[in-house]
């Protein structure tokens, strides 16, 4: 979203379940919720939505093509009101992709309302389904599935590559873990909410060098949902407008093998972007709601954002400066690594904490004040950088 | 009948050379002589100036190791016997660069920017697979 559309549309209303291990619980179950508490807490009637966009759901292709096909606007009462159920899918960066598309539909008049929802329960899969799973996402059946390529290897070779570039150590890698698990210890939606220690890290097996266990995300089943509608109609709602000011993205590889700088990709090139539409700079920044899941991506932002000089992220997450209470609070809801890997979900989450913190409803968390905050996104095997510009009130 | 269980390259009709070659122990790349883009993966045509005209070029098989990882856990179903096994990505001296495993080395002594050659792997009577070793051993 460019400086021309600065302040016009709004998140009005988030819905959120626990998440975390729940065999129970149908995916429908976790996305109905998340919606109608979304569209509650938005003060909106039901049937102003006009426009519904589930995010993909990978537990499951059947449930996926009802999402495809309109099943959520049946169980939410849209039927004849709604004008388009379209799924948005970027892996991980689902949550800028339907921001942006949301916005762009509200902006043109399009969309009165729209409901961007999303659950998902692979939490609950067997073990090695999900390994095997993520063997698959964003690698190529060609070029990579021949040599054993894992998500997880994914990170590990961007964390080796940044770690001999910037000298960033181990324990600092491992502090990014600690800091998010201090905000998950707040949070009653984490899948992890007990104290972590970077001992606790250090000690965990290596999984695939240089991250051990605890630096690797676990899958988690999930619901999160947000509506957005413009800044006019915001007005006559009992709610805080969630502002979006700015946006910046860029897509820089398909396959992990293909990408040339992987100490920094895109972020640098996102932030100014979103900074030069939203006005501000990273000195305004209040909450850095960066997605996390591994500990690398939140030093890579962090310094290419420009919260941090380049190298220095590791230091500056180790000496608490994002903990609750510190200087820059990072990612409030304990991300992906402590709050639970909800796939396209995992991003969600994360923007919906960058507008419940905004809003003032982090509960425990809440963070005294806050004006201003950036979200990141990045998808499939961190093909792409997003960030955002989000404010309680337009500069 | 081949015993081996990994997955094998899904290949496409443009791609067919690079393992024709690999099977002669050759590593092979595409290069495009309107705008002269070195090109690994191979394309149908060139991303820089989508010429179909390209020339596939035999690489020197030598390059450093970008980055790496040692997979300890956790890896796809097929290469749990395999363990520890060690991924990376290397960058040819041609500036392409591909993912692979580096063989005939201590997964410990794996550094980045480390020299490395191509070698070959028949795993099929179908499929060569390209790793790499150190340069120097």
């Amino acid at each position: 979203m460019d400086k021309s559309h600065r302040g016009e549309v709004a998140i009005v209303g988030i819905g959120e379940v626990p998440s975390g291990v729940y065999p129970d619980r149908p995916c429908l179950q976790s996305a109905l919720e998340s919606a109608r508490d979304a569209i509650k807490d938005s003060g909106l009637p039901h049937d102003e939505i006009d426009v519904v966009i589930p995010a993909g759901t990978f537990y499951d292709p059947w449930y996926n093509t009802n999402m495809i096909f309109s099943q959520l606007v049946e169980e939410l009462g849209l039927t004849g009101k709604a004008k388009m159920n379209l799924q948005v899918v970027a892996g991980g960066a689902s949550s800028s992709a339907m921001m942006e598309t949301a916005a762009g539909l509200v902006v043109t008049g399009k969309a009165r309302a729209v409901l961007c929802v999303h659950a998902e329960k692979w939490g609950s899969m067997p073990n090695q389904e999900m390994y095997d799973k993520l063997a698959t996402f964003g690698i190529s059946p060609e070029w990579e599935a021949p040599y054993g390529l894992n998500m997880n290897a994914v990170a590990a070779l961007i964390t080796q590559r940044y770690a001999f570039e910037t000298g960033t150590t181990t324990e600092q890698l491992a502090s990014v873990c600690v800091a998010l698990r201090k905000w998950a210890e707040l949070n009653p939606n984490a899948m992890y909410q007990k104290p972590l220690t970077l001992e606790d890290v250090l000690r965990s097996k290596l999984v695939t060098s240089p991250l051990h266990a605890f630096e690797c995300n676990r899958l988690a089943d999930g619901g999160s949902a947000f509506v957005v509608t413009s800044a006019e109609r915001a007005k006559s709602l009992d709610t805080v407008p969630v502002y979006l000011l700015g946006s910046g993205s860029v897509v820089t590889h398909y396959a992990i093998s293909q990408e040339t700088d992987m100490s920094r990709f895109g972020y640098t090139q996102a932030a100014d972007e979103a900074f030069e539409a939203a006005g501000l700079g990273p000195e305004d920044i209040d909450i850095a709601e960066i997605y996390d899941s591994y500990p690398v991506f939140n030093l890579i932002a962090l310094e290419q954002i420009g919260f941090c000089k380049r190298g220095e992220a590791g230091q500056f997450v180790m000496e608490g400066h994002t903990w609750p209470g510190g200087s820059l609070p990072m990612t409030t809801n304990g991300g992906m690594l402590s709050q639970g890997h909800t796939g396209t979900g995992g991003g969600i989450a994360v923007l919906v904490e960058a507008a419940r913190q905004l809003m003032g409803k982090g509960g425990k968390r809440q963070v005294e004040g806050a004006r201003f905050c950036v979200e990141t996104a990045t998808g499939g095997t961190y093909m792409d950088a997003h960030v955002s510009v989000f404010g309680r009130e337009v500069p | 009948m081949s015993g081996y269980k990994k997955p094998l390259p899904e290949v496409t009709p443009w791609s067919q050379p690079f393992w024709s070659a690999a099977k002669e122990h050759r590593l092979v790349f595409q290069h495009c002589p309107s705008c002269e883009l070195n090109i690994l993966y191979p394309k149908l045509f060139c991303p820089n100036c989508y010429s179909s005209d390209l020339q596939w070029m035999d690489a020197s098989g030598r390059g450093e190791v970008y980055t790496f990882s040692v997979i300890h856990l956790h890896p796809p179903s097929p290469f749990r016997d395999s363990l520890p096994y060690v991924v990376a990505i290397v960058q040819l001296d041609e500036g392409v660069q591909l993912m692979t495993n580096i063989v005939r080395c201590a997964p410990e002594d794996v550094k980045c920017g480390m020299s490395v050659v191509a070698e070959f792997d028949d795993v099929t009577d179908d499929f060569t697979l390209v790793n790499f070793r150190p340069a120097a051993m």
